[in-house]
């Protein structure tokens, strides 16, 4: 950038001559320039973020009603707030139930996803192809297009309203096998063939070899997935009635109802809303990098 | 590509890509395939479907409530997609000028990625609320009357701008990306040769980032059209009078509300038919306009 | 240690005929280098050794044991590849080590044992703790080396291991690996484009082009009796010269007539049936020389290019609209343009079919095989 930003200056600088204009009131214009962008840049953060922060800050007031900037001083009930959400309207339960179910996901999504992806790469067999893109047309069936029968389906089986309902059905991952599959073609063959030379055999390949490799992807395919089933609305909705088991996504529209019929006071829903946000908020901060890492190699 | 292909035991590749296979097959196939059988029935919670042939297919082509809401659907992915984009393609092309700072302004930006679509839909509904919205007070200073509960086309604003606003942090993500990829020496000969950023991020940028631009137009179709229940249900449940009814949460609602599930079904296949189509056509037209290669 | 026998092996891509029905017999503990431009199948044939492909057609023993379809952890060979193939998240040790728990059953101390010879005899003892990121890439080498050595196979197998080495530290290298065989004593098959490296390291030399073999031989009977235009001009560096010439048959002696000159023909096998019509004559560059007096085997020609090489002079000349090459003292007075008379060795010259490019006749007689050495490579 520096680099760049030289040339032109000099490049300025040698038209400004010949212009007639000052080289010192061309610097000038530049910086004005840049201070124009970050205002603006800015600006337009502020305004991403500002609900947000406007339900953190109500999160922590008594009642929640703020009509005007003045009403928007942090309230002192944080505590008495997030304590009453926890315990008193049981939210703990939702988040436990939440992270349960996206743990499980995660773990069981990253495990069946890495057999498939060793097998699409290192396997040579009659009709992979085939395989590979019966696999990927999976991402042509998100779930509102067959949750109606997938509701039929599990409850016939009798497994609505269980644990398994909410994991199970995710375990199979188009993306998350297609994102393996791309960072293992760009491990180089010769190691796979001096493994197989070496009488290594494909589940050891894999688990001391392959994965060691993939740290990063790995990190950034379980941070994606975890948000991803941390975030599902309709199917828990769907599926679970038991507000034992209920996730935390859904809790949240509980709360709204409480809150219509003023059971509840606003500033509770902003706090359960702040309680959900939180963990998937971590995770995106604490590895970014491996999240921007692995949404280039998707990208392709 | 081939010299890796190494294994041969078919037993072992079978075992192992068994998960995937199965799981894929009963929960996502399988689904799939019984919403077109069960599209051809009246079924309900109580037992007993009968079998009634295309005559829920003619009940949607002829349901004016159900052809409000493809229209409506259409118009909000369409306007999802054109809001989501502009909106990130300034944010990303301003990330990318700023000299000092990037890093920073990036991860502020990028956030709404992880931010629940349902808590997005709450905290809107909270600070738009018609009643106590803190947002409320001041646009009505500007002698609009907020009332979006009753109000259909405000709804579907702000539904709207509610979805914009959590997708814009996964295009910038992209974009800026993509953007980073253009070759410092693309920009430096627009500088010299004195072209406006406007038109260089119009005339250069874009085309040259038209690939990751395609792969944008999908996902955000397919955000419009199916990430935003979750703000629905909690912000409007498909109202005023259906203005925000989109097609995901009629099928919700016809399913779950009313009960109706072959009826529903019909409604997954035509869905599932429609996005389908939209995406081949995105697709297919982004072979033609958008360049590909250095 | 075993040897390694191929025949009428074949193998095909996707109809692309990658290695046309070779047969070679590499024996017991022999270091044989394959050679050949790319595209030749001097990779694809190692790697029908190793058990990485499978071969359409032939078979391939080893020992006494058929071994074509066989898994490669059961033919008991080790590779080493021209990127070195080392894990780059395991120390060099481990790396080493990785290998050889699978292949048997050593105990711990064992392995920690043939680690610290093979380490010793390879000079990273005080290397193993590292990964491949911090190690240079001779050391990288080393280390690849040091995997293959410690699995203790019958056959070593090397896919260009060199290549990818600066050329002083490849031609250490060289030394160390023919160190390592003279002690060790594994038959070594060795891949490499190199014809130097080739020349220089192996006891046979395997010249492939096009899938086919070309000529197995030592390496000095290569150079001086090669039995195909491909050989001969691929062997040696600068390659040998090809002058189209009349074949003569003048009373009691042969000559090769080209244009501008007539060089008398030492008797010798296939002059008969090649007198009367065309060939190629064959003639390396330091068979060529400037002359001191014009005699009958010399002829004019005009220099082309100089270029000093520090050691000689080579010249580039054209006679008629021929180009040769040939070597001169390094400080000889000549410039481009100058017409010089030449002379050549008439023991040093070759004659090759045009067509077949196959050779025809060789001035020097040919030794017989059991005088060339022990070693036959050929079926």
């Amino acid at each position: 950038m520096l680099g760049s930003l030289l040339t032109a200056l000099t490049a300025a600088a040698e038209r400004s001559r010949s212009a007639g204009r000052t080289t010192s009131e061309r610097i000038r214009r530049f910086e004005t320039e840049q201070l124009t962008l970050h205002v603006l840049a800015a600006t337009i953060v502020f305004l991403i973020i500002l609900p947000v922060l406007i339900a953190a800050l109500v999160s922590t007031k008594r009642a929640g009603i703020v009509t005007s900037i003045g009403d928007l001083a942090p309230g002192g009930h944080a505590l008495s707030n997030y304590r009453r959400a926890l315990i008193g309207l049981e939210f703990w339960r939702f988040m436990l139930n939440s992270f349960l179910m996206s743990v499980a996901v995660v773990v069981g999504k990253l495990v069946v996803s890495l057999l498939a992806a060793l097998v699409i790469v290192y396997y040579r067999f009659p009709y992979k192809n085939a395989v590979f893109l019966f696999i990927l047309f999976t991402l042509l069936l998100p779930v509102p297009v067959r949750f109606v029968p997938l509701y039929r389906l599990t409850t016939e089986l009798g497994m609505s309203n269980t644990f398994f309902a909410i994991t199970v059905p995710y375990l199979a991952s188009a993306t998350t096998v297609f994102i393996l599959r791309q960072h293992f073609l760009s491990i180089p063959a010769s190691l796979v063939e001096t493994a197989k030379v070496d009488g290594v055999g494909p589940l050891r390949f894999l688990w001391s070899v392959l994965v060691p490799m993939s740290r990063a992807v790995l990190v950034g395919v379980s941070v994606i997935m975890f948000v991803y089933t941390w975030n599902q609305y309709l199917w828990p909705l769907v599926i679970i009635n038991a507000e034992s088991l209920q996730v935390a996504q859904v809790g949240l529209s509980l709360l709204r109802g409480q809150a219509s019929t003023g059971e509840v006071a606003w500033s509770m829903v902003m706090t359960g809303s702040m309680l959900t946000l939180l963990p998937p908020l971590a995770l995106l901060v604490l590895f970014r990098r491996q999240l921007l890492e692995t949404f280039t190699i998707q990208q392709k | 590509m081939s010299t890796r292909e190494v294994f041969t035991d078919r037993l072992q590749a079978g075992v192992l890509l068994l998960p995937t296979m199965v799981v894929s097959l009963v929960f996502l196939y399988y689904p799939t395939v019984r919403a077109v059988g069960l599209s051809l029935y009246r079924a309900s919670l109580a037992r007993g479907d009968v079998f009634v042939g295309l005559e829920n297919y003619r009940r949607l082509a002829s349901s004016s409530e159900y052809l409000r809401s493809v229209l409506i659907s259409v118009l909000f992915a369409a306007c999802v997609v054109v809001g989501v984009m502009a909106v990130a393609l300034c944010v990303s092309f301003l990330i990318h000028e700023i000299d000092v700072g990037k890093g920073v302004y990036l991860v502020a930006v990028i956030w709404p990625y992880a931010l629940p679509p349902a808590v997005a839909g709450l905290v809107f509904l909270f600070i738009a609320h018609p009643n106590i919205g803190i947002f409320t007070s001041y646009i009505e200073a500007f002698g609009v009357d907020v009332n979006w509960f009753s109000n259909g086309p405000q709804a579907f604003v702000v539904v709207l701008i509610a979805a914009v606003w959590k997708q814009v942090g996964y295009n910038v993500i992209f974009m800026t990306a993509a953007l980073g990829n253009v070759p410092e020496s693309l920009t430096e000969t627009a500088e010299l040769d004195g072209v406006s950023r406007t038109r260089r991020l119009l005339r250069v940028y874009v085309p040259i980032i038209s690939p990751t631009l395609v792969f944008l137009v999908i996902m955000n179709t397919i955000y419009g059209f199916f990430g935003t229940f979750a703000m629905v249900d909690l912000m409007t449940k498909g109202g005023p009078a259906g203005a925000t009814n989109i097609l995901i949460y009629d099928l919700y609602r016809t399913a779950f509300q009313f009960y109706e599930f072959g009826f529903a079904s019909a409604k997954s296949v035509v869905l599932f038919v429609a996005v389908g189509l939209l995406m081949y056509g995105q697709f297919r037209l982004s072979d033609r306009y958008a360049y590909y290669g250095g | 240690m075993t040897d390694v026998t191929l025949q009428d092996v074949r193998k095909e891509f996707d109809g692309v005929v990658a290695v046309k029905n070779i047969d070679l017999q590499i024996p017991d503990g022999a270091f044989v280098t394959v050679v050949g431009p790319s595209g030749c199948g001097k990779s694809t044939t190692l790697r029908l050794i190793a058990g990485l492909e499978q071969a359409t057609d032939g078979t391939i023993q080893m020992g006494n044991q058929d071994v074509t379809g066989v898994e490669p952890k059961d033919r008991d060979v080790a590779m080493v590849f021209q990127n070195y193939a080392l894990y780059p998240h395991m120390t060099a040790r481990r790396n080493i080590t990785f290998g050889m728990k699978s292949a048997g059953d050593f105990s711990d101390e064992e392995i920690d044992r043939q680690v610290a010879e093979a380490a010793a005899v390879l000079d990273i003892e005080n290397l193993l703790d590292r990964t491949p990121g911090e190690l240079s890439g001779g050391e990288r080498q080393r280390v690849a080396l040091g995997r293959a050595l410690v699995r203790d196979p019958e056959v070593f197998l090397m896919d260009e291991p060199l290549s990818n080495l600066d050329a002083k530290l490849r031609i250490k290298m060289r030394a160390e690996l023919a160190k390592l065989h003279s002690e060790f004593g594994t038959t070594t098959i060795y891949v490499t484009h190199d014809q130097t490296e080739a020349m220089t390291l192996g006891d046979r030399v395997v010249v492939m082009n096009d899938g086919r073999i070309q000529q197995v031989d030592s390496p000095q009977r290569l150079y001086d009796y090669p039995e195909t235009r491909f050989v001969a001009e691929f062997i040696g560096d600068p390659a040998m010269n090809m002058l189209s010439v009349d074949i003569i048959h003048d009373g009691s002696e042969y000559e090769a007539v080209g244009p501008t000159f007539r060089v008398p023909l030492p008797e010798g096998d296939g002059l008969e049936t090649a007198a009367g019509g065309q060939a190629l004559l064959g003639i390396r560059p330091e068979s060529l020389s400037l002359a001191d007096s014009a005699d009958r085997s010399s002829f004019t020609a005009e220099i082309t290019v100089t270029e000093p090489l520090g050691d000689s002079l080579l010249l580039e000349c054209r006679t008629g609209d021929q180009a040769f090459k040939l070597h001169a003292e390094p400080r000889t007075a000549v410039e481009p343009g100058d017409q010089v008379a030449l002379t050549l060795d008439a023991e040093r010259l070759h004659l090759f079919d045009p067509q077949t490019g196959e050779a025809i006749y060789h001035a020097a007689a040919a030794q017989s095989l059991e005088q060339a050495g022990t070693i036959d490579c050929t079926i």
